[in-house]
């Protein structure tokens, strides 16, 4: 189990639900609220947000590791994540004490496959041994995850460690953070977060989101600097049998052409996935899928949101003439997203828009056997026009983050914190690999190439529940394939410079109930049958998408822009 | 022809052919017109309570049914009041404050809930029209196969889709019907550039989900109605064969008459379910073919329900839904005693 492919899976999720996380992730509160608790008479308060003299004040402090043996082949550039082509042979500890004292704590985390035995299984046990406690993770179901969270929070029914992922918040989400979940600022904040070093060496960008009101509530997992939701993934060894080499794309014009060239209906071989989630890349709209929010500013300097520029209309007319031209693979078309790597593995289509978790040895295994020769390569970002410097608008920090119940008592508190530092061990260290790969020599066997499952770790071994709760900052690692790690490192190095942080970057912003309508952007976010889906089928006109537009500023969007507004006046936009 | 009505609707309930049935049309072996009005109160309990021992077994045999329904169909009824609520998840219904009609305010004057009714009426009209004639033709079909070991194995070919859930049946049409199906792949080699792409085109979308559902379902509903050609009796085909009368008239002059109660009620029923039905089907083909074909009050509702968050609204949106039902299914009812039909109940003089 790797980092990669546990955050591979949930990716195109991601990408799909991202504007969904985007909404669900600003839910529910009253801006004029005042921001202490304490006032015991005043009406709960609601908000989420938090301006950047009070998230100075709470911040934890940030103390990356430097452990001997563990540093990495392609080095971390503009945020990039760190590349290892191998794995450490010698074990490095992190953690000297056993973290638990004997506690029994339920977690539970959203899970995407086959849930292993609870009983018997050799990887738990190793794990409650190691953390000298029991955790009893119960993984749910992760494409049921945002249906199937609101009930847990509105029958206060949570367990002691749940994870929340930012795209799956329920609504009024900020409400729930008051009443139910643990405040963790009395332990965590400034320099308290030293006695966990391991927490301490996440991100403060991912800290950062766990913050609600100007306190620390969430533990955030597989945080990464520069975190794109979507990279445009091609067929490199498709195009290389065409005799076309390295594509050398400049501009939408380029990819049309090319596209054009690679398509082949007739041995059933189309040129393009609905790239649609990429295409906020290139055309420069002001949000790429799974951010925090669709939202930039207009001539005016007025907020406006995602929807309301140029350039998702001129995104729009390109991919129209993908579909027009029967250039998009006709699964696509329908709109069969669950299939599409298969589509992508087996060549039925050159050109696909995933998250760059999908660029793993997992996708390597599974493509190669679909056909040999299998290579996934990304095309380096770059601007619609061909003019200009390209960027991409960053996705938050972590789509990931955990809580703990408000119900633990302080001791228990610490111990869970224990066992999350032990748990967000650092790649390559000693309980790196047993959270990730569970007991040596029965899990897993170490290899030159790392540690590598055995019969019963591939059975046992669940190591996404736990990554999903609390991880260390994400890097590249891919066991036995080193040249994935590579391109994939390579690749992140080289575009990274090209990264931006949106409005609102990794702030939790929570609007009131009247607002939930028009702040989940239903006719755009949709995952079936959003506006844009639509229109670049041709079965929408953009004057449908405009009237779309006015109808959303109708019915609350207006008011939205005005609540947003606020927030920016009052706590700033990042 | 009204014994053959009873018949027939008794043969919706059990497949024995009701025929040695001995307590009467009504089943209850009491003579008609000594139930309803008349009588002085003791005398009506009395014979109420009798009726209640005479029916023990029968109660005691739909106990467990009406438990779950209480449970799991009338218990959650309450949840609706969160449509007169601006529902707040952590509030929960008792705490959250109240919205009058403005939910439903919302509803009425909302475009896409009106495209998600019309859509609605239309696809279940053009199923309804297309689906529903083929069991009966299958049953009158197989009722005729008189090799007793053909006729099972056709009804369990026929039968089995029935046990597939949609997504499998919709993977299968789409394996077949789809732009990289079969069918596409084939016109493709064979010089067609523009194949139909039926799966993905809205003007065709009626009578695509129509075909799945007779695919998966005709065999099924199939099995009432060969239980109601049992139960009519062959010396009236004996006797018409006698008469000179052929295959046609037989089957205009006997059998669809004996078929018709059975008929009736499931139209009836049918329409019940008018509002409700395809919620999976449409759900997974809504991104194939887009709301303005596959949008449905059901799928509407748990949109703005359950994925965006709007509890109350959804909820608006399914009662609505089922009040309309409700009134449907009465009118349908209405309409078929006014036809002399029993429908779903017999309607008392």
């Amino acid at each position: 189990m790797d980092l990669e492919a546990s955050a591979g899976v949930p990716a195109r999720q991601l990408t799909r639900r991202g504007f969904l996380g985007a909404a669900a992730g600003t839910a529910g509160a009253i801006a004029s609220a005042p921001l202490l608790a304490a006032c015991g008479s005043s009406p709960p308060v609601k908000t989420g947000s938090t301006g950047a003299s009070q998230l100075a004040k709470v911040l934890p402090a940030y103390i990356p590791h430097n452990l001997s043996g563990i540093s990495p082949d392609f080095a971390s550039i503009n945020g990039s994540e760190p590349g290892y082509l191998s794995y450490p042979a010698t074990l490095v500890h992190t953690v000297s004490d056993i973290p638990g004292s004997g506690g029994s704590y339920t977690g539970t985390a959203p899970y995407w496959g086959s849930i292993p035995r609870t009983s018997g299984n050799t990887y738990y046990q190793a794990l409650n041994q190691a953390l000298g406690a029991t955790l009893n993770l119960a993984p749910t179901n992760g494409n049921l995850i945002i249906t199937s969270l609101p009930p847990l929070f509105a029958g206060h029914k949570l367990p002691d460690w749940i994870d929340v992922p930012t795209w799956a918040q329920p609504p009024g989400f900020g409400q729930a953070i008051q009443t139910q979940l643990a405040d963790l600022t009395p332990y965590l904040a400034g320099d308290k977060i030293k006695d966990y070093p391991n927490l301490a060496a996440i991100s403060t960008s991912g800290w950062q989101q766990g913050v609600w009101n100007g306190r620390i509530y969430g533990l955030p997992a597989v945080v990464q600097a520069f975190t794109v939701g979507v990279y445009l993934f091609y067929r490199a060894d498709i195009l290389q049998k065409l005799g076309l080499g390295t594509p050398s794309i400049k501009s939408a014009a380029d990819l049309l052409a090319l596209g054009k060239e690679v398509n082949d209906p007739k041995s059933k071989r189309w040129a393009f996935d609905d790239i649609w989630s990429y295409l906020y890349q290139p055309f420069g709209i002001p949000a790429g899928a799974g951010t925090t929010a669709g939202w930039t500013t207009n001539s005016k300097g007025d907020l406006i949101t995602t929807y309301e520029t140029e350039n998702i209309i001129e995104a729009m007319n390109w991919e129209r003439q993908l579909f027009q031209q029967g250039l998009v693979n006709p699964d696509s078309v329908a709109g069969t997203s669950s299939t599409a790597k298969n589509r992508f593995w087996a060549g039925e289509m050159v050109f696909t828009s995933d998250g760059p978790g999908a660029w793993n040895y997992a996708d390597a295994i599974s493509g190669t056997a679909a056909n040999k020769g299998y290579v996934r390569m990304a095309v380096p970002f770059f601007t619609g026009s061909g003019s200009g410097t390209p960027t991409m608008p960053l996705g938050s920090p972590t789509g990931y983050l955990s809580y703990f119940n408000k119900d633990l008592k302080p001791d228990q508190i610490k111990e869970l914190l224990r066992i999350a530092n032990y748990l967000a061990a650092p790649f390559g260290s000693y309980e790196y690999t047993l959270v990730n790969y569970g007991a040596a020599n029965v899990d897993y066997t170490m290899t030159s190439s790392g540690p590598v499952l055995t019969a019963t770790g591939q059975k046992d071994v669940d190591a996404a529940a736990a990554i999903l709760l609390i991880s260390p900052n994400n890097v590249i690692s891919n066991p036995g394939y080193p040249s994935v790690t590579t391109s994939s490192a390579q690749f992140a190095q080289q575009n990274a410079k090209y990264a931006y942080k949106p409005l609102f970057y990794a702030m939790n912003i929570t609007v009131p109930n009247n607002l939930t309508t028009a702040n989940a952007f239903g006719p755009f976010t949709n995952p079936t049958n959003n506006i844009m889906y639509e229109v670049v089928r041709g079965r929408s006109t953009i004057a449908d998408y405009q009237s779309t537009v006015n109808e959303w500023l109708r019915n609350g969007g207006t008011k939205l822009k005005a609540f947003y507004e606020t927030i920016r006046a009052k706590y700033g936009t990042a | 022809m009204s014994a053959v009505t009873g018949k027939a609707a008794a043969a919706a309930a059990a497949t024995s052919p009701p025929v040695r049935g001995a307590r009467g049309v009504r089943g209850d072996g009491i003579p008609p017109g000594a139930g309803g009005s008349g009588g002085s109160p003791p005398r009506a309990i009395a014979r109420w309570r009798k009726k209640l021992y005479r029916d023990r077994t029968l109660i005691v045999m739909t106990v467990p049914a009406a438990v779950l329904l209480l449970i799991f169909g009338y218990a959650p009824m309450l949840g609706l009041v969160m449509a007169f609520q601006n529902y707040d998840l952590y509030d929960g219904i008792l705490h959250s404050p109240w919205a009058g009609f403005s939910n439903f305010q919302q509803l009425f004057t909302d475009p896409g809930f009106w495209q998600a009714f019309r859509n609605t009426v239309e696809l279940f009209s053009v199923q309804l029209v297309i689906s529903f004639p083929v069991p009966i033709a299958l049953a009158i079909l197989l009722d005729s196969v008189l090799s007793r070991r053909l006729r099972a194995f056709i009804q369990s070919v026929v039968t089995l889709p029935h046990f597939f859930s949609m997504v499998m049946v919709i993977t299968i049409f789409n394996q077949v019907l789809g732009g990289a199906g079969l069918l596409d792949t084939f016109l493709r080699t064979h010089g067609v550039t523009n194949p139909p792409q039926i799966m993905t085109n809205p003007g065709l979308f009626k009578f695509l989900i129509s075909g799945q559902l007779v695919w998966k379902e005709a065999g099924w509903g199939m099995i009432v109605y060969l239980a109601a050609l049992a139960a009519i009796s062959p010396s009236l085909y004996e006797a018409a064969a006698v008469d000179g009368a052929n295959w046609r008239q037989r089957t205009w002059r006997i059998t669809l008459p004996g078929l018709r109660p059975i008929m009736v009620l499931l139209l009836i029923l049918n329409l019940g379910y008018a509002l409700t039905f395809g919620f999976e089907q449409m759900l997974i083909q809504l991104s194939a073919v887009g709301p303005s074909a596959a949008q449905v009050i059901t799928t509407f509702s748990y949109e703005n329900g359950i994925v965006h968050g709007n509890y109350s609204y959804g909820a608006a949106a399914g009662l609505f839904l089922g009040v309309t039902s409700v009134i449907l299914i009465l009118a349908a009812n209405k309409v078929a005693h006014l036809l002399g039909e029993d429908g779903l109940y017999r309607n008392r003089k």
